[in-house]
């Protein structure tokens, strides 16, 4: 565990006068599991997105590997850290089997047909090989999660990000999109997930971290942070969740 | 009815009047076509820059094209043609056509590109997010994710457009250029007030057509881009 895949200190992020994260600092080990838990609108999603610079941080740096994350290098750090959002974002314009295979094609990490073949397995995988050539608009919420999880696999990050990742989802088939992502974790994926399901939180974690007003208050393995919570907002915050 | 007719009749069998009326359709349509072209470069090239990424390079194009866009919306066509014609090309012996050509084109390019802008604008974030996470280029993105799925967007309200500009050329006429609708005036005046129904009915029928073929094309390629979505 000694490796680091991300290392992130005194990030901050400001969107105009709203200061959303007030010096975030943070290392996340290779194989390790960390939960993101917080209130709404504490800075979850803007902590996950600075890391891969979806959003440009405004003060702080994050290391990838050791190496800084600049403007110049991102592009091609991408592709190491997997991203799975909350609406899914497949792209609507492409079948799933384009989804899949645009990026390590373009890339030039796969040719064409290892590609598809690849995307076939995982596909397969997943129960959804029958859904190869249609378009997103045709699928469920459930299926385009689970297609976008396999669309972050496509490149084999070291890393994959999920900013809730069911709580778009009808609940039927929030299980299916768990299952997946208990299944990535197993392979040994190292990830960090933003998410409300506080069972799973406390069965996928190894690590809680808890995030309130743009800073990370508290953190510890799931027992000490459900069973023996520190501060009095962790808390307050389990009593309006559990 | 029966002098409408004779007078219908009377316009197709004399030479003279068909060839004016052709030459005027002939010119409307180039002033058209060409106007529409350079409306199309020109409003592509201002709302690629409108959209693009801020930066401090791009804060003074962003502005010039943000001040053209206003002018040029906010003056009448009429008054941008003079303009063209009586100040900025107030040279002698300069091809009228070219002239007209200009005006129109420089007052398309503004609304194309709000079109184009608002088209690219109205694809989801979530799009360019994705394309983002999975490493690849800002053009790529653009090229293969956002221009696709703005097109769709697009191409109703561009269809719009052209067809406004052909009916708009009809003011070259107040510089005195003999197109369709002037020449629907000149092949009618002289006679009485009876003698204009019939040249202006014909050419109306002419507009009317072109506008009605363009608006087929344009529901059919709006039919076939939309049909890529829906296979299951
Ligand atoms: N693109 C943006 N522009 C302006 N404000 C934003 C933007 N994204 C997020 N915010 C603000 O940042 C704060 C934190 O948002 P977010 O990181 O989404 O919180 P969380 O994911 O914890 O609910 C909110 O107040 C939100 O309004
Ligand atoms: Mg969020």
């Amino acid at each position: 565990m000694d490796e680091k895949i991300i290392r992130v200190k005194d990030l901050k992020k400001e969107f105009g006068e709203n200061k959303v994260l007030r010096g975030v600092n943070f290392e996340l080990g290779a194989g390790e599991r960390v939960v993101v838990l917080g209130p709404s609108g504490s800075g979850k999603s803007t902590f996950l997105r600075c890391i891969n610079r979806i959003e440009e941080p405004t003060a702080g740096e994050v290391y990838f590997s050791d190496t800084l994350i600049t403007d110049k290098n991102i592009q091609k750090i991408r592709q190491d850290i997997g991203m799975v959002f909350q609406h899914f974002n497949l792209i609507n314009n492409l079948t799933v089997m384009k989804n899949l295979t645009l990026a390590p094609v373009i890339l030039k990490l796969m040719n064409e047909e290892a590609a598809e073949k690849k995307a076939r397995g995982l596909l397969k995988h997943i129960d959804l090989l029958g859904k190869a050539e249609a378009y997103p608009a045709s699928l469920s919420g459930g299926q385009k999660q689970r297609i976008a999880i396999v669309r972050a696999m496509m490149l084999n990050p070291k890393v994959m990000l999920f900013d809730e990742p069911t709580s778009a989802l009808d609940p039927e088939s929030i299980g299916d999109v768990l299952s997946l992502i208990r299944e990535v974790a197993k392979a040994g994926m190292t990830m960090m997930i933003v998410t409300h399901e506080m069972n799973f939180a406390k069965e996928i974690a190894t690590r809680i971290v808890f995030v309130d007003e743009g800073r990370i208050i508290e953190e510890g393995t799931p027992k000490e942070f459900f069973e023996h919570p520190k501060t009095l907002r962790v808390k307050e915050f389990l009593e309006k969740v559990l | 009815m029966d002098n409408f007719f004779n007078k219908l009749v009377e316009l197709f069998t004399t030479p003279q009047y068909i060839d004016s009326l052709l030459h005027g359709f002939l010119l409307t349509m180039q002033i058209s076509f060409f106007a529409i072209i350079i409306g199309l470069v020109l409003g592509t090239i201002i709302a690629l820059i409108d959209t693009a990424k801020k930066s401090k390079w791009m804060v003074l194009p962003k502005f010039i094209c943000r001040v053209y866009v206003t002018i040029i919306r906010g003056t009448p066509m009429a008054l941008q043609l003079f303009i063209m014609f009586f100040v900025i090309f107030a040279i002698r012996g300069f091809p009228q056509i070219i002239i007209a050509i200009l005006a129109f084109g420089f007052n398309s390019a503004a609304y194309t590109a709000e079109v184009i802008r608002s088209g690219i604008q109205s694809v989801d974030v979530g799009q360019t997010e994705a394309g983002m996470a999975l490493g690849l280029s800002r053009f790529t993105i653009f090229r293969r994710i956002v221009a696709p799925q703005a097109i769709k967007n697009i191409i109703p309200a561009l269809g719009n457009e052209i067809i406004t500009v052909i009916k708009e050329t009809a003011i070259v006429s107040m510089v005195g250029m003999y197109d369709l609708n002037m020449a629907a005036k000149d092949i009618g005046s002289g006679q009485n007030m009876a003698s204009y129904i019939v040249p202006m009915f014909v050419a109306a029928l002419f507009y009317l057509a072109v506008i009605y073929l363009i608006t087929f094309v344009i529901k059919r390629i709006e039919k076939t881009l939309r049909k890529s979505e829906r296979r299951a």
